[in-house]
């Protein structure tokens, strides 16, 4: 998905946190996002992603606005994910319930990507029990799950230890070559952003 | 003093051999108060729930308004609905006055305002994160809705709960549109409220024994629930 952003500003009062010109996000591409704690990225994420409404420009989405086709399509993992009251199973089953797919083929899905991201011994733990890495790593899942257009990622690594991170990122890599999947991550590690993104923007 | 622990001894006895005519008030007292429970619920909740996470200009008077019905009481909840179902009244025709349906109907509208009204507190300070994730992962309105209930289930049983405290201790709407007729619409609070003033206290003492009870076994069942989540 080719998400286009132009003169876009939004200011929490008086003060301004975002102010962005004209900025592209290429389809099938990886684009990292970097700069200093609160200078907007989460910011950003939010508004790309539909959740925060407030602010002035535009933002096109492979030349739409905004509607329910498009929000089904993408997802954004929060920088503290949130996960629901119910076994890691039922987490990343949810948005393929309400996707109307059959038991079946849910089952087939979940039980695919918690191997890719090497995390089939959580699935029937309660997932708000979980510790913060491996919250974000069933968070991750339960985006990746349904193969959407547009992964918005807020900082997914950040509580993960090494040898997760190269799994978590060779997941992010593998959906986007093979799901042709947009992703925009942001990101505090310059050699992840390195590893990952065809393109690096400062903020 | 004597009669007061006569009072006490004689309830025990009516408890214990499990007296026809208190087991009687009591099995009504939990179907109207129950029923009502439930048709509140099913009302309340979900509309709580659509409105707490809902962003609109007045809000904050919504709120104001809706926090005022909570505590609205029983007596007037009572006249209005024996209003309504007086035989002169628009459902007059009903014949539903003094019958063991406007207790539920007026019980009903007594505790709807309480669980709408814990509800969509809830909803508002914890229902946010929640709506937030559902649209996220592609969730519409009412996926958002069923969503946030499930994760809010425990405490939305606890506001249940309290209706359901409400609904049983409360003597005016039930007195007002179920007249306490003897065997037909007589509940425990009205039998002891007419007791007390008859001054025959065994059968007062025992169904508030009940009433403590049955309390008691209610919020012990959700502390125990609570624990295990
Ligand atoms: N709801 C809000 N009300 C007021 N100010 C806010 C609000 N949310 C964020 N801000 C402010 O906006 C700025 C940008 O916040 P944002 O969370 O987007 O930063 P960030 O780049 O993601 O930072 P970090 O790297 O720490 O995650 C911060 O200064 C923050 O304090
Ligand atoms: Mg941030």
């Amino acid at each position: 998905m080719r998400i286009h952003i132009t003169k876009l500003k939004k200011y929490y009062g008086e003060r301004q946190v975002l102010d962005i010109d004209d900025l592209i996000f290429e389809e099938h591409k990886i684009t990292a996002i970097t700069g200093p704690n609160g200078c907007g990225k989460t910011t950003l994420l939010n508004i790309i992603a539909g959740l925060d409404k407030d602010y002035k420009g535009e933002i096109r989405y492979n030349g739409f606005y905004l509607n329910k086709d498009i929000t089904d399509k993408m997802t954004l993992v929060f920088q503290k994910p949130y996960l629901f009251k119910r076994s890691v199973y039922e987490n990343i089953e949810y948005p393929l319930k309400i996707r109307g797919l059959s038991k079946d083929i849910r089952n087939k899905k979940i039980l695919d990507i918690v191997k890719k991201l090497e995390i089939e011994d959580l699935l029937e733990k309660r997932a708000h029990l979980l510790s913060g890495g491996e919250s974000q790593k069933v968070a991750l899942a339960r985006a990746l799950v349904f193969e959407p257009d547009l992964l918005l990622l807020d900082e997914p690594t950040s509580n993960i230890d090494p040898d997760a991170v190269a799994i978590l990122e060779r997941e992010i890599i593998r959906f986007n070559e093979e799901s042709k999947g947009t992703v925009i991550i942001v990101t505090h590690n310059l050699e992840q952003s390195k590893r990952l993104g065809h393109r690096i923007v400062e903020m | 003093m004597n009669y007061i622990l006569e009072g006490f001894k004689e309830a025990i006895r009516l408890l214990i051999s499990l007296d026809k005519e208190v087991l009687s008030i009591v099995s009504l007292s939990i179907i109207v108060s129950t029923s009502a429970t439930i048709f509140a619920s099913i009302i309340s909740i979900p509309l709580a729930v659509y409105f707490g996470i809902k962003k609109f200009k007045a809000k904050r008077l919504f709120s104001r308004i809706t926090y005022t019905f909570m505590s609205i009481p029983s007596v007037i909840v009572g006249l209005v609905v024996a209003i309504i179902l007086s035989r002169k009244g628009p459902f007059g025709h009903l014949n539903l006055l003094y019958t063991k349906n406007a207790m539920i109907i007026a019980q009903t509208l007594l505790v709807i305002p309480l669980v709408f009204g814990l509800t969509y507190g809830l909803t508002k300070s914890r229902g946010d994160v929640i709506e937030r994730i559902a649209f996220t992962l592609g969730a519409n309105k009412w996926d958002t809705i069923v969503l946030i209930i499930r994760e809010l289930k425990v405490d939305i049983l606890v506001n249940i709960a309290t209706a359901f405290s409400r609904a049983i201790s409360e003597v005016g709407a039930v007195m007002i549109v179920g007249g306490n007729i003897k065997g037909y619409t007589r509940v425990m609070t009205t039998t002891i409220s007419m007791m007390n003033s008859m001054g025959d206290y065994p059968m007062a003492i025992a169904l508030g024994i009940i009433l403590l009870l049955i309390s008691f076994i209610i919020h012990s069942l959700i502390y125990s629930y609570n624990r295990e989540d």
